[in-house]
């Protein structure tokens, strides 16, 4: 079993310059007008950059960069795969860099997969951490619209019949409705929140905590006791796939979970984490990965830069 | 330190109970045979259940299905489901994850067939994982195992497999089959291709199974095979569809019972030549929050659904006739305010809060009368000394209430352009009379009406919060939604535990602790309502103008219609975006259906709808429905159609204006042109209230 402890993190100057030996062939970000997805862009050292437009964000053509990718498809799969057909096409021997600061989840989560299937084994993941969410608890990620909850492409697991002992482990986030809704959707299965502590910055604990509980009844009763609750830094994605592992690990020790559905709505390294935990353990067992999908998400909710981390994250060969 | 006393109410959802605590917490409605005679698990014809989030469908569902008919005839289940006539197979639609049955480079068609052979494998696993719990260890299934199995093998094309020959064998190839395409399915995204082979003819092995159980097991002989699907919301169109397929093909001994939200029926049409399926001839439906809201034994209900509750909790003794006596005295456990002569003792606070200033409706009062006279408006007022004088013969110091009457009989006075020192005068003498018992005449009636209203206003004008206190007003709140019920006492009890009461063991909590909660419970209800998508938001907004539209009246000096959180109106000429809204919340219990209404000028039969009864606390409205507003189609798209929304500010200030004092929706003398009738353009609408 893989000990996600000894997967590579550091961190990378946020306002002097890289080392020399940090580049990489190619290297991918998601535009947004957020000060720190454009300071990790212009810093990257690469043979390749790729902007990357999700239509969510709602970028006219004439906002974002040129050359960028931009494509109106607002499915994670086929997104993913016209950009790589588009802009990347054979990888093998090649490095990779993806800034995950301003991925919308879902297309995140898919290319991990995509990645897996396109056998690269390891992949260098940047997340820059902003100074403040610009209107503190208040600041809302998404416009609260959600179109469907379902699950992701590709983490669509098998399932069971058998769905007596069914659980739903949210990454809890700032987005409450997002919480409500999705447990809404999963309404029949218990629930797990886990939080991101130590969070980014001191204070987003009980921000997040606060917002969370605005979906206090949609979550119901798992979190009224002391098991419903854990914790996961909010900058580790393995911290945080190794807490998934101890979780699912004690409830089926207390019982055999019957369908597992993780989603992950907090900060985008658990989100890493997340996805990395399902395509480590969880493939072609009855779990899935499962999202409220928004009609639009707010690109910029953050000022600043406070650090920069780098992730080296392996990926199973499926 | 006191230890915060766990809430008996925290558990709002049946699906937060497990199978034994969905038999533990089963009430049933106190009249004919109950909740079976409603759902009739016996009988071959499908039916929808009906109902908005919380009406206790799945509860119900649950509590006929298998599991549950275990836990209630222990080691005999198997003469328990022979003296049922029936045994439940309990399916959630939420467990199918019916969204991933779409797009990846498919067609619509692909996607039917496939979803119908996923559902096959599904309810076929389902039904004989119940059966084998059922009969196992029955020697009649040792001796009919291998000829069931053989029949329904025909019924399957297993190509290489190797053929099973037990049950439990074929519900393992089943199992197999069923992950295989969960595996294709999640593949199809990376691939674009779905390569599947349908083994299962539609229905074969749904109807087939217990057919050839029924044919062949004794004890099985004359039972229903019912399969429960709960949460059909959760399907598609298509895939509603084929279930509709199902039940119109229904081969017995099977049949269905479908349980879905109200919106959540989105086709009735089938695969069988595309005919739609027809309530009485292919269905029955059950819409269980209507009956349970017309049902008049549901106060009944919702007491007995409490004291079980508190008895499970506390561990008290359960038996009919302990739960019959906790639920008779439990009105006391909730404070209320102190009924009295004129509603004095509730509002005595006003005597003493303003003991030496000028109580807040009559400062407003004097403030109309001065702006009023300044406008020209004041019949029979000739200066500041009227006004002071009007105000001293509409006082009524002991009584706020009456003194509220008198105040709004007089503006209803003004705004008919009366004399208003002869119409306080006349006021104060019906005062004197009603104080010395007078039970007739218009002010007898008016505080008939009214009073509700008026104590609404004085505790607005004061500064006290609503009062939605005591049981009856929970239980009628609840709308026939029992969860509605479980939430509402649920923040009653976290607020009255936390203001140190003992709820349920003490004293009766406090009317604090009450508005509280019902207050926590009503924003709960407005936020959890919210549909998905820009629909949700369309319709949360349209709510969010009635509300304020229903409010503007019952704060208006002289309120159109009592108690007002109904309207009515000729739906037909709304436009359709409008109808589409309007009907969509309906659907999401945001609005309730209650029949329809005579137009009071045309004879024409309106459709008349109440704001839900759990959202009136967020504007102040009352809950019990008297009055009823008459919407113009012009007004119902300002409410309800987003290309009309523009309108309803000024469409809505002209409706409250005219309630409105000084000048009653008409022009002051500063805004009229020089040349036009003066008094006719002051006065120039007609009261016919």
């Amino acid at each position: 079993m893989i000990d996600y402890s000894v997967l590579y993190k550091n961190e990378l100057p946020a306002r002097d310059d890289w080392p020399a030996d940090v580049r990489w062939d190619i290297f991918v970000s998601a535009y947004t007008a957020a000060e720190r997805v454009r300071t990790v862009y212009e810093k990257a050292t690469a043979s390749e950059k790729h902007w990357l437009v999700f239509p969510e964000y709602g970028f006219s053509a004439n906002t974002f960069p040129k050359g960028a990718f931009a494509s109106p498809l607002r499915n994670e799969a086929e997104y993913v795969k016209a950009f790589w057909e588009a802009s990347i096409g054979d990888v093998s021997g090649r490095s990779i860099c993806i800034d995950i600061t301003g991925f919308i989840r879902p297309y995140l989560i898919f290319l991990l997969r995509w990645l897996a299937e396109k056998k690269v084994a390891r992949f260098d993941a940047l997340y820059s951490e902003p100074d403040i969410y610009s209107k503190r608890e208040q600041t809302r990620f998404s416009d609260e619209l959600v179109v469907e909850v379902r699950q992701i492409a590709g983490f669509e697991g098998i399932h069971n019949t058998d769905t007596s002992n069914d659980y739903l482990i949210i990454g809890a986030g700032y987005d409450h409705q997002l919480i409500a809704q999705v447990a809404e959707n999963k309404e029949f299965s218990r629930k797990v929140q886990i939080f991101g502590l130590p969070s980014l910055r001191a204070d987003m604990y009980q921000e997040n905590v606060l917002r969370a509980y605005q979906a206090e009844e949609a979550v119901g009763r798992n979190t009224t006791d002391e098991s419903g609750s854990f914790f996961a830094p909010a900058n580790d994605p393995f911290v945080t796939a190794s807490v998934l592992r101890e979780v699912v690990g004690r409830i089926n020790a207390r019982k055999p979970i019957t369908n597992l559905y993780l989603s992950p709505l907090a900060t985008k390294p658990q989100v890493l984490g997340f996805a990395v935990y399902f395509l480590t353990e969880q493939r072609n067992c009855p779990t899935s990965l499962i999202f409220p999908m928004c009609e639009a998400y707010n690109p910029e909710t953050t000022t600043g830069v406070s650090r920069i981390l780098k992730y080296t994250v392996e990926l199973p060969g499926l | 330190m006191n230890e915060t006393p766990t809430n008996p109410f925290n558990i709002t959802k049946a699906v937060d109970f497990n199978d034994q605590e969905i038999n533990d917490y089963w009430v049933d409605i106190p009249s004919g045979e109950g909740f079976a005679a409603m759902a009739k698990p016996t009988s071959p014809m499908p039916m929808l259940i009906l109902g908005g989030k919380g009406s206790g469908k799945t509860h119900l569902m649950r509590y006929f299905s298998y599991p549950l008919q275990r836990i209630r005839y222990g080691k005999d289940v198997l003469g328990g489901i022979k003296k049922d006539k029936y045994i439940g197979v309990y399916l959630r639609c939420g467990g199918l994850n019916s969204a991933r049955f779409k797009n990846k480079g498919q067609s619509e068609e692909i996607w039917a067939d496939v979803f119908a052979y996923y559902m096959e494998l599904w309810l076929s696993q389902l039904m004989l994982t119940t059966v084998l719990s059922a009969v196992n260890g029955a020697t009649e299934l040792e001796e009919h195992e291998s000829a069931i199995v053989l029949q329904l093998l025909n019924l399957i094309e297993l190509s290489h497999r190797e053929p099973p020959n037990t049950l439990a064998a074929l519900n393992d190839v089943l199992r197999h089959l069923q992950q295989e395409l969960d595996g294709a399915i999640n593949n199809s995204a990376i691939t674009g291709s779905l390569p599947v082979h349908i083994a299962i003819t539609r229905g074969e092995l749904i109807f087939g199974i217990p057919r050839v159980l029924a044919s062949s097991l004794p004890s099985l002989r004359d039972c229903l095979f019912l399969y429960l699907i709960d949460e059909f919301e959760n399907l598609s169109e298509i895939q509603q569809k084929y279930v509709n397929t199902l039940l119109r093909e229904r081969q017995s001994p099977s049949s269905f019972k479908i349980g879905a939200r109200m919106y959540g029926v989105r086709t009735l049409s089938t695969y069988s030549a595309e005919e739609d399926n027809k309530e009485g001839s292919e269905f029955e439906i059950l819409r269980l929050d209507t009956i349970l809201r017309e049902n008049e034994h549901y106060p009944e209900f919702a007491k007995r659904l409490i004291v079980k509750r508190l008895a499970e909790f506390s561990r008290i003794p359960s038996d009919a006739d302990s739960l019959k006596a906790m639920a008779e005295s439990l009105r006391e456990a909730f404070e209320e305010p102190q009924k009295g002569k004129f509603s004095a003792p509730e509002t005595a606070y006003v005597v003493e809060k303003y003991e030496d200033r000028e109580r807040p409706y009559f400062k407003s009062l004097r403030q109309y009368l001065e702006l009023g006279f300044n406008g020209g408006a004041t019949p029979g007022v000739r200066g500041p000394t009227d006004i002071k004088k009007i105000l001293e013969i509409l006082s009524c110091r002991d009584y706020p209430l009456l003194e509220k009457a008198n105040l709004f009989l007089f503006y209803k006075e003004w705004r008919s352009r009366h004399d208003l020192l002869v119409a306080a005068e006349t006021i104060a003498t019906e005062c004197r009379s009603y104080i010395l018992g007078e039970e007739t005449g218009r002010y007898h009636r008016s505080l008939l009406h009214f009073k509700a209203d008026l104590l609404a206003q004085l505790y607005r004008e004061t500064d006290q919060r609503q009062r939605y206190v005591g049981l009856d007003t929970f239980i009628e709140i609840s709308s026939g939604l029992p969860r509605n019920l479980l939430i509402v006492l649920k923040h009653i009890f976290a607020w009255a535990a936390f203001n140190g009461e003992r709820p349920f063991r003490g004293s009766p909590i406090s009317i604090r602790s009450q508005q509280a909660g019902v207050m926590e419970a009503s924003e709960w209800f407005f936020r959890d309502a919210r549909m998905l998508g820009r629909d949700g938001q369309i319709v949360m907004d349209s709510i969010n103008r009635l509300g304020t539209l229903f409010r503007g009246i019952r704060f208006s000096e002289k309120p159109s219609e009592c108690s007002c959180s109904t309207f009515s109106a000729d739906v037909s000429r709304a436009s359709d975006a409008g109808r589409k809204v309007l009907d969509l919340a309906e659907k999401w219990s945001l609005l309730i259906d209650v029949g329809g209404q005579r137009d009071r000028n045309t004879e024409r039969i309106d459709a008349k709808y109440q704001l839900s009864r759990m959202l009136a606390p967020r504007w102040d409205l009352a809950i019990y429905r008297r009055g009823v507003l008459a919407l113009s189609a012009e007004e119902l798209n300002s409410v309800f159609d987003p290309q009309h929304i523009s309108e309803f500010d000024g469409l809505s200030e002209k409706r409250v204006a005219r309630m409105r004092a000084p000048f009653f929706g008409n022009k002051s003398i500063g805004e009229i042109d020089p040349g036009e009738d003066l008094r006719q353009k002051l006065f120039a609408d007609q009261d016919h209230d």
